[in-house]
């Protein structure tokens, strides 16, 4: 356990146990999946209407913004080239699917049927379409872990949509709603505020929604506020997912494939480069 | 062995059947409830057993292999269930002349410290790692008293097939 935690050593014993467990897990998966494809099956007709009626109209609004995105994204490049701003990065998306969460007290993960040979790296985010659902954390060559924002000291860099004050949301454990550290008293923040990816970390994409502020306590004495957030996408709801495969230039790159940017002691501290837990089990 | 309940002695066991069992225990273990504190271990509760009325078969090692492959599947440290299953199947072997012999609530008792052991085990490696303490976590003790309760249904359905009449008297079924 020792030689696990400190040395990150025995990944190729892990890797063959997975390779030999991953087939009984999607043996033991199939009932599941096949009851949840038969009660698909018998969703009634009126539900289906409704569905393809409010399908079609999300549709509408969504080409329309599309269109108009499209041009602003080129506006927007074009400006930023003008001022020798650096470009914003475009990166690919990989459809997952979430496996299932394996049952562990302490963490708080869930595992992906993507892997090193779908071109998923290590810390790539993972996200539905409301928002962050968390990061790759572990990679199989057909499988990888997704720590979730829930998990304990989970930090992603946001900026406040409203004000684009910056600051970075913390995991708190299962359960537990996600917290805004290290802000004075006096910041500018208010219940209901969305907070967006920033994207200085190199890691996560910016402009993509993670929480919303659900509580804030402001603490005088302290000079600190504690203020709690709800995560914008529904964690354990969906069985589908997208995989940013982002990677912007500006970043020092992922120390190369063994499982060690992920957790547990510091061995690189380049800027830019975040660690997602400085301690802590996994 | 006797069947201490009922003084009979049992049929000799048939060890496809022992590591059959296993195997569905570990196929059980990896349905995917979810993330919940109170889900039973199955394999603990069938390791267990097999160690205390059959240590010859199930030894220390099966307890480690097992439990490596739990460690992979929860993600856990690599071997946090390993240690914790071979320690666990090491104390019920050295009890197991005295659990035999007892009734089997009495054994189900007996056994809560064991699976107490297994379940917070994690969180003990956890709190001397890290130094934080997750109180959270604690609910594994419910998942104990679960295994704890499931032990005389895993006692029925383990020692059923050594409980078979060895003549059948077809004239007079009973």
């Amino acid at each position: 356990m020792l030689i696990d935690f400190r040395f990150k050593a025995l990944d190729p014993i892990r890797n063959n146990v997975n390779w030999v467990l991953r087939p009984l897990e999607y043996v033991m998966m199939a009932p599941r999946n096949a009851f949840e494809a038969t009660s698909d099956y018998f969703t009634t007709r009126s539900t289906l209407d409704q569905e393809n009626q409010a399908m079609k109209v999300r549709q509408a609004e969504l080409s329309l913004l599309a269109n108009q995105s499209e041009f602003l994204m080129v506006e927007n490049q074009n400006l930023r080239e003008l001022m020798a701003l650096q470009k914003q990065v475009p990166f690919k998306t990989l459809p997952v699917e979430i496996l299932f969460n394996p049952p562990n007290p302490i963490s708080q993960r869930i595992v992906i049927n993507r892997g090193s040979n779908d071109g998923l790296k290590l810390g790539n985010p993972i996200a539905n379409d409301a928002g962050i659902l968390g990061q790759v954390v572990r990679l199989y060559e057909r499988s990888a872990e997704v720590s979730l924002l829930e998990d304990r000291d989970f930090a992603v860099p946001v900026q406040v949509a409203r004000n684009g004050l910056r600051a970075a949301v913390f995991g708190a454990g299962r359960g537990n709603p996600l917290e805004l550290r290290y802000l004075p008293v006096a910041s500018d923040l208010e219940v209901g505020d969305i907070l967006l990816t920033s994207g200085i970390d190199g890691v996560y994409p910016p402009g993509f929604a993670v929480a919303v502020i659900s509580k804030i306590e402001r603490n005088a004495d302290k000079n600190s506020s504690n203020v709690f957030c709800v995560p914008v996408a529904a964690v354990n709801r969906y069985r589908q997912a997208l995989a940013f495969l982002y990677d912007p230039q500006f970043d020092a790159k992922a120390p190369t494939l063994n499982n060690k940017s992920a957790s547990g002691t510091p061995q690189t501290n380049t800027p830019g480069r975040r660690q997602t837990r400085a301690r802590g089990m996994q | 062995m006797i069947d201490f309940q009922s003084g009979y002695i049992l049929r000799p066991v048939n060890p496809v059947f022992i590591y059959f069992s296993l195997f569905c225990a570990l196929l059980l273990n990896l349905l995917p409830i979810g993330n919940y504190g109170w889900v039973p271990d199955w394999l603990i509760i069938c390791i267990v057993f097999w160690n205390i009325h059959q240590h010859r078969y199930v030894s220390v090692i099966w307890a480690f292999a097992l439990g490596l492959m739990m460690d992979v599947h929860n993600s856990d440290l690599l071997g946090l269930h390993a240690f914790s299953y071979s320690l666990v199947s090491y104390l019920a072997i050295s009890w197991h002349r005295r659990i035999v012999a007892l009734t089997v609530l009495s054994q189900a008792v007996h056994l809560i410290p064991i699976f107490l052991l297994v379940s917070l085990f994690p969180v003990l490696v956890h709190w001397l790692l890290s130094g934080e303490f997750y109180w959270w976590a604690l609910t594994g003790a419910i998942q104990a008293l679960i295994e704890a309760m499931l032990w005389p249904i895993a006692t029925r359905i383990l020692l059923a097939p050594q409980r078979r009449p060895i003549d059948v008297d077809h004239n007079r079924p009973l």
